[in-house]
């Protein structure tokens, strides 16, 4: 476990927080331990967003290729399946993925963009243009 | 409309699981000392399922805690406490109010809230989980101090973000959920509160007939896990395999899967009321968790050289068997124990 230093994650925004960690000794006492990840935790962290990094970029592509509307570049970059922005936009799981298409995307209405810029938390203008 | 400042003195303590150490807290705040691993123990926080249909980003899920707000919602039930819970708020402007006006009563207010908008939270945990838990505590102008019990210090935040927060959409949506204790009796019976904890977290391990859940899960994800590098490919299983130790080890498990904050329960338990098989079982459960560390690092090497897996995932599949073994017979033996 680590102890004061975190020296993979130097200069980063990841990994700053200390979290509480319980661990159990040779003679059967409980400690509690307040440290930063632990090298599983970073490993498995650094996989999953590495993961979460290669599809937004490749969604970015895939948008600035005009293969698809600006609304798949900021589900992947909220995390979310199309199932999901169902929910939080409220809009039908068929509808979503036809909006997947930019020339659909370019005939939506103001109050479906609406409906879409407030689950992303962002501005319609930004929802129109990925940089 | 200016609002004035107000704040409770409410002691913050960081805890290694976000509900059971607001429950710890605010037990705390009212005079009884009730320590995180006795109100994780009574709320039956300790669970495990295996769900292979329901994908949580992009991975099966499945849990290591029970469901939201079990942990508060049991232990008021078990030591016969008046407390309230607010499931939902139809308007956020409500539940808002409703939130200013227990402040200005002097009642410190937990909250269930989603992690991936929050303000404070460390950015490489935010990902869409609503599980998580929150007690505001306090009011500066527009912002609300709050006690997140996985953090070091309290944090500050403000209404706005505070509000879609608690309004996060999704899985286990929180729909503005709030509780809160009214009074907590004098005699509290924590002994017999303490016996029907882990009668039901008994229950819930060995004793439900559903394949996925407790014991019968974990041996169902051990099969399961063996598979994969044949099924979806080395890529693929690895990050299958990271998402089984990021729901463990992560923020908020306390280590193991909440197995080390469990084992403290039993141990806090024995000595208080002198059982020694209560001892023993929480050393068993002591060297169960061991061995979930153990499986943990074991995998995230497999995980770091995803295309060349380092560890045969028939070791590690093994490895789960005999995990599953050893808490079944912890749990066997704290079936017939008796306080």
């Amino acid at each position: 476990m680590e102890e004061e230093s975190n020296p993979v994650y130097k200069n980063q925004a990841h990994g700053q927080y200390r979290e509480l960690l319980y661990s159990q000794y040779a003679d059967g006492k409980f400690e509690k331990k307040v440290g930063y990840h632990s090298e599983s935790d970073r490993v498995t962290l650094q996989q999953a967003w590495d993961l979460f990094n290669d599809r937004i970029e490749e969604a970015r592509q895939k948008v600035k290729a005009g293969k698809a509307s600006p609304i798949l570049y900021y589900m992947e970059k909220t995390l979310v399946t199309p199932m999901d922005l169902s929910m939080h936009a409220g809009i039908m799981v068929w509808r979503v993925k036809h909006h997947l298409k930019p020339r659909v995307f370019k005939r939506l209405g103001e109050k479906t963009l609406q409906k879409y810029a407030v689950a992303f938390n962002i501005t319609i203008d930004q929802l129109k243009n990925v940089d | 409309m200016e609002k004035d400042n107000l704040m409770i003195d409410y002691k913050h303590r960081q805890a290694g699981h976000c509900e059971s150490g607001a429950t710890s807290n605010l037990f705390n705040f009212h005079g009884v000392e009730l320590s995180e691993p006795m109100a994780f123990g009574i709320g039956n926080g300790l669970y495990f399922s295996y769900l292979p249909f329901l994908k949580l980003q992009f991975a099966p899920m499945m849990s290591f805690r029970n469901l939201p707000n079990t942990v508060f919602h049991r232990s008021m039930k078990y030591l016969d406490v008046d407390a309230t819970v607010i499931k939902n708020f139809k308007d956020p402007k409500e539940s808002m109010t409703a939130l200013d006006r227990n402040l200005e009563k002097g009642i410190p207010t937990g909250m269930q809230v989603g992690v991936f908008n929050l303000t404070f939270f460390p950015p490489e945990y935010r990902m869409h989980y609503n599980m998580h838990n929150l007690v505001a505590y306090g009011r500066e102008g527009n912002d609300y101090w709050v006690s997140d019990t996985v953090m070091e210090l309290p944090q500050k935040i403000s209404s706005e973000d505070l509000q879609r927060v608690r309004y996060a959409k999704g899985v286990f949506a929180p729909k503005g959920k709030m509780y809160w204790i009214n009074t907590i009796r004098k005699d509290l019976d924590i002994k017999s509160a303490v016996e029907k904890g882990i009668k039901k977290t008994v229950y819930e391990m060995i004793k439900v007939p559903f394949p996925l859940i407790g014991v019968k899960g974990i041996h169902w994800l051990a099969k399961d896990l063996k598979k994969w590098p044949k099924k979806h490919g080395n890529e693929t299983a690895a990050f299958y395999l990271g998402q089984i130790i990021r729901m463990s080890e992560d923020f908020g498990t306390g280590g193991a899967g909440f197995r080390y904050i469990y084992g403290a329960f039993l141990k806090e338990a024995g000595e208080k009321y002198n059982n020694p098989d209560l001892l023993t079982a929480s050393n068993m459960m002591g060297n169960a968790a061991n061995r979930w560390r153990e499986f943990t690092y074991m995998g995230a090497r497999n995980c770091k050289n995803r295309s060349k897996p380092e560890e045969d995932y028939g070791k590690l599949s093994d490895m789960l068997h005999e995990i599953a073994d050893m808490e079944k017979e912890v749990y066997g033996k704290l079936d017939k124990i008796k306080i």
